[in-house]
């Protein structure tokens, strides 16, 4: 073996092949836990909201310059949901607070029992008279959707709440683990005053209006209510037919301009945009991370070249005088390889020990996601490969040094 | 000898334009990278009101009904009660003091041409402008009485006045606000701080400036629906009138004092105003009463995000993997020129002397680094500045980032330069010369 010849060698000169070393060892690290966050955001921003086919779906804010009463108000939000009804193209409609991932909306508490201090668990706190399961697509695991009767139009200045709710998967397992929620009784907040409802279904899966992170992003209730006679205005939800959401939205906005007697406002959001609108910061840290991932690899490249080139230039006379005692081609190339391999092996074993420490760090200040050692071992073997690459044009070059003239200059 | 050396090392670049340009490539790329971040933080974290941020404070209660405070319980609420505002609005504490929430109501214009939009704005009182030293186009805050009696007055953003009424001065003139007529008392000049720290709550905490201020108490008399977070720790009675005398906390507050060290005094009375209301029923966690002054508040509503550190850190820890890297092509550079030193030091050149001319040389490749490092910053910002809306307000290059940009890269270039520098002064003249 000449591994020892070589690691003598590399002793006797160390300097370049520390900065090498670490070089390899400083980027290992930062792409490790660089690809790690990339692949964390974007399986993040693909979590699923619950909502079947999200592109089809789109939502429609209508507020009325000029209201008139309560009664009126319940009475427009009626005919504003027939005339969007009566729109060719539309699937369904649904009247309804707020929408997933669109980040403005209302929560609630939520708690198994009225005597607890503390309530169970937050939620999204959903309503709407009529079925966003329909709408929506929602998936029932368990029970049922509202019955017709339960739907209950609310005046704002009363009191009442209609007494079922549907909850999540989700908020069900936090409530009641591994028994069914079906037919429970369950409370928005505490206390005297918590309002008791029962639960009437269960849905797979709806997001929150924010769809957090934690398991948090999954705790919603539904509510078969409209409340009617406070902000002047509603909020609408559609699905399209397919492919036609884009005339849709156009054909839904200039019939409300149409159907309404006074000035409106229509603010049009496709399901696809809130989803955009939620990421998007996350997406902007993806690319920004993966752009430094891919200069980071052509920076330690470019340095790996660098330094070769300057051994193989050092070196030209001791490269002759092998050459001319024997050594063929291949072993020079051998050399120069196995060389850089040894170099790149010291960086990847440091590397790793920094990768580890840096997420570490992240992990304690930051609280991201510890590192899993998979990226670790694939970005050892990444630049495993990187060095034999890098060095193989400037050991081609040595190799091809002819013996004469190393040996005779100077 | 400076201006011999510094010209020495600008012609030295041309000599060997690969490793060169390679060099100042590497240098350039991680420069752009740590200073764009760094730009983003700066101008994040940055204080918005440096002459007052220190006199201006955010009152924060714990309003919750149930009595089960244990130390060390994270703070519950971020904003605070439409009872809790009015009667801080009645202390007289501080020199100013406002309370406000965020409105978003339709304007109808007077011109028939344009359709009727909805506006975002807030609803002050009239210290709100003086205390966060809000600039007037045209007209004047609205007066005192105006704030006592609710009175249907606007002022309007210098957008929104120049779109409706082109540059002429509005004031006096009347708009329908919520389908009523309001008053135009004012016209702001254009105002959008960064962070917009005066109302951290609710809305992107960069981004655009406000479209128009109606009184308070006006806003309270129409029952305008408010546009931000609310909070209720508990049930509350239904409707606009109910939530006037709930427990939520939906709205904002600050003071304005007089010193930095008035904050004592304040604390004091915020203090004996929680046990006053708790003897009235309200309040019972009897958790402590939170003052923050501007800086505090933007860390406590996390203004800075970790992603925005993050990515600061990345910056800078690719920034050193660049100074390894010319580290080594620098040594790469210098080594072939042994034989130069040689014959510099056998012509009687102190090491001193050779020590100079490399690193000036150095610093030359840092100052090529850092005007290219400008350029690719400059792009990386725009191109940061199209991914998210709430970062191209924040993605401005000022001054001192510029000054820091170069001083940043001949630093690095001189630092990435000491060690092959210094192997250049090793270089013994008589061997090297001997080789020869």
């Amino acid at each position: 073996m000449e591994i020892r010849p070589i690691l003598s060698a590399l002793l006797r000169n160390k300097t370049g092949a520390i900065l090498v070393a670490l070089q390899v060892a400083l980027s290992l690290a930062i792409l490790a836990n660089a690809l790690h966050i990339v692949s964390e955001r974007r399986h993040m921003s693909a979590r699923p909201s619950g909502v079947a086919d999200e592109h089809a779906v789109f939502s429609v804010s209508v507020r009325n310059l000029f209201t008139g009463g309560p009664e009126q108000q319940l009475a427009t939000q009626k005919r504003e949901a027939e005339t969007i009804r009566a729109v060719p193209g539309v699937v369904s409609v649904a009247n309804v607070n707020q929408i997933p991932l669109s980040q403005s909306g209302w929560n609630n508490s939520v708690a198994v029992d009225r005597k607890q201090v503390d309530e169970t668990a937050p939620s999204s706190f959903y309503f709407s008279p009529d079925s966003i399961i329909k709408t929506w697509g929602l998936k029932l695991v368990e029970g049922r959707d509202f019955l017709p009767s339960e739907y209950m139009d609310i005046d704002n200045n009363s009191d009442a709440v209609p007494g079922q709710v549907i909850i999540t998967k989700a908020l069900a397992e936090k409530m009641w683990p591994g028994v069914p929620a079906t037919g429970k009784n369950m409370y928005f907040g505490t206390g005297e005053d918590a309002i008791e409802v029962r639960v009437v279904g269960v849905v797979e899966r709806l997001q929150t209006q924010n769809a957090e992170v934690t398991a948090r992003g999954e705790y919603s209730s539904i509510v078969p209510m409209r409340q009617y006679g406070g902000y002047p205005g509603a909020l609408y939800t559609i699905r399209a037919e397919a492919g036609q959401r884009e005339r849709v939205i156009r054909d839904v906005e200039a019939a409300l301009r149409r159907a309404s007697p006074t000035p409106v406002i229509l603010e049009s959001v496709t399901l696809d945009q809130h989803r955009k609108d939620r990421y998007r910061a996350d997406t902007a840290l993806s690319w920004t991370l993966v752009t430094v991932s891919i200069l980071l690899l052509l920076i330690t490249a470019s340095g790996i070249v660098g330094m070769a080139s300057l051994w193989v230039t050092q070196r030209r006379k001791q490269i002759g005088v092998r050459r001319a005692l024997g050594a063929r081609k291949a072993d020079i190339l051998r050399y120069f390889i196995t060389e850089n391999f040894m170099i790149t092996s010291a960086g990847v074993v440091g590397g790793v020990l920094l990768g580890v420490a840096l997420n570490q760090l992240l992990v304690s200040k930051l609280e991201m996601a510890r590192l899993p050692l998979e990226y670790l071992i694939t970005g050892g073997v990444v630049f495993w490969l990187l060095g034999v690459i890098a060095v193989y044009g400037p050991a081609w070059r040595a190799a091809s040094i002819s013996p004469a003239l190393a040996t005779r200059s100077a | 000898m400076f201006s011999y050396y510094f010209k020495l090392g600008v012609r030295s670049l041309r000599r060997n334009p690969a490793l060169t340009s390679l060099m100042v490539l590497t240098l350039a790329i991680g420069v752009a990278a740590s200073v764009s971040t760094l730009t983003i933080l700066h101008m994040m974290s940055g204080d918005p009101i440096p002459q007052k941020s220190e006199r201006l404070f955010v009152p924060i209660f714990d309003v919750a009904p149930v009595d089960n405070y244990k130390p060390g319980d994270k703070l519950r609420e971020n904003q605070v009660t439409y009872q809790d505002v009015m009667n801080l609005l009645k202390s007289g504490q501080g020199v100013r003091r406002t309370g406000l929430y965020g409105i978003a109501a339709p304007i109808e214009p007077p011109r028939k041409d344009l359709p009727a939009f909805s506006a975002n704005g807030m609803a002050p009182t009239r210290d709100f402008f003086a205390m966060f030293e809000v600039p007037f186009l045209h007209g004047q805050p609205w007066s005192a009485q105006d704030d006592e009696r609710g009175a249907d007055v606007v002022v309007l953003s210098r957008e929104i006045s120049e779109k409706l009424f082109g540059e002429a001065s509005p004031v006096g003139q009347r708009i329908n606000v919520m389908g009523l007529p309001f008053t135009i008392v004012g016209v702001i000049d254009k105002w959008v701080p960064q962070p917009r720290y005066y109302r951290l709550v609710g809305g992107e905490q960069f981004g655009k400036g406000e479209d128009m201020f109606i009184p308070l108490a006006s806003a309270i008399r129409h029952e305008t629906s408010h546009n931000g977070g609310m909070n209720c720790s508990e049930r509350s009675d239904p409707g606009f009138q109910g939530r006037l005398r709930s427990n939520c906390t939906w709205l904002q507050f600050w003071f304005e004092t007089d010193s930095s060290g008035d904050r004592a005094a304040l604390q004091s009375y915020i203090d004996s105003y929680a046990a006053e209301q708790r003897k009235l029923g309200r309040m019972k966690r009897a958790a402590p009463n939170h003052l923050f002054n501007v800086t505090e508040w933007m860390q406590e509503r996390e203004v800075v995000g970790k992603d925005t550190k993050l990515s600061a850190w990345l910056a800078f820890g690719f920034l050193l993997l660049c100074l390894v890297n010319t580290i080594g092509l620098l040594l790469a550079k210098f080594s072939v020129r042994a034989a130069e030193v040689g014959i510099r030091r056998a012509l009687g050149a102190s090491r001193r002397e050779i020590f100079r001319q490399f690193l000036i040389e150095s610093a030359v490749v840092g100052l090529a680094g850092g005007v290219l490092g400008l350029v690719l910053a400059f792009g990386a910002l725009a191109l940061l500045s199209m991914q998210g809306s709430e970062v191209a307000v924040v993605a401005h290059m000022d001054l001192t980032m510029l000054a820091i940009t170069f001083i940043m890269s001949v630093l690095a270039a001189i630092l990435a330069g000491l060690l092959p520098t210094w192997r250049a002064c090793q270089v013994t003249p008589a061997l090297q010369l001997k080789s020869q």
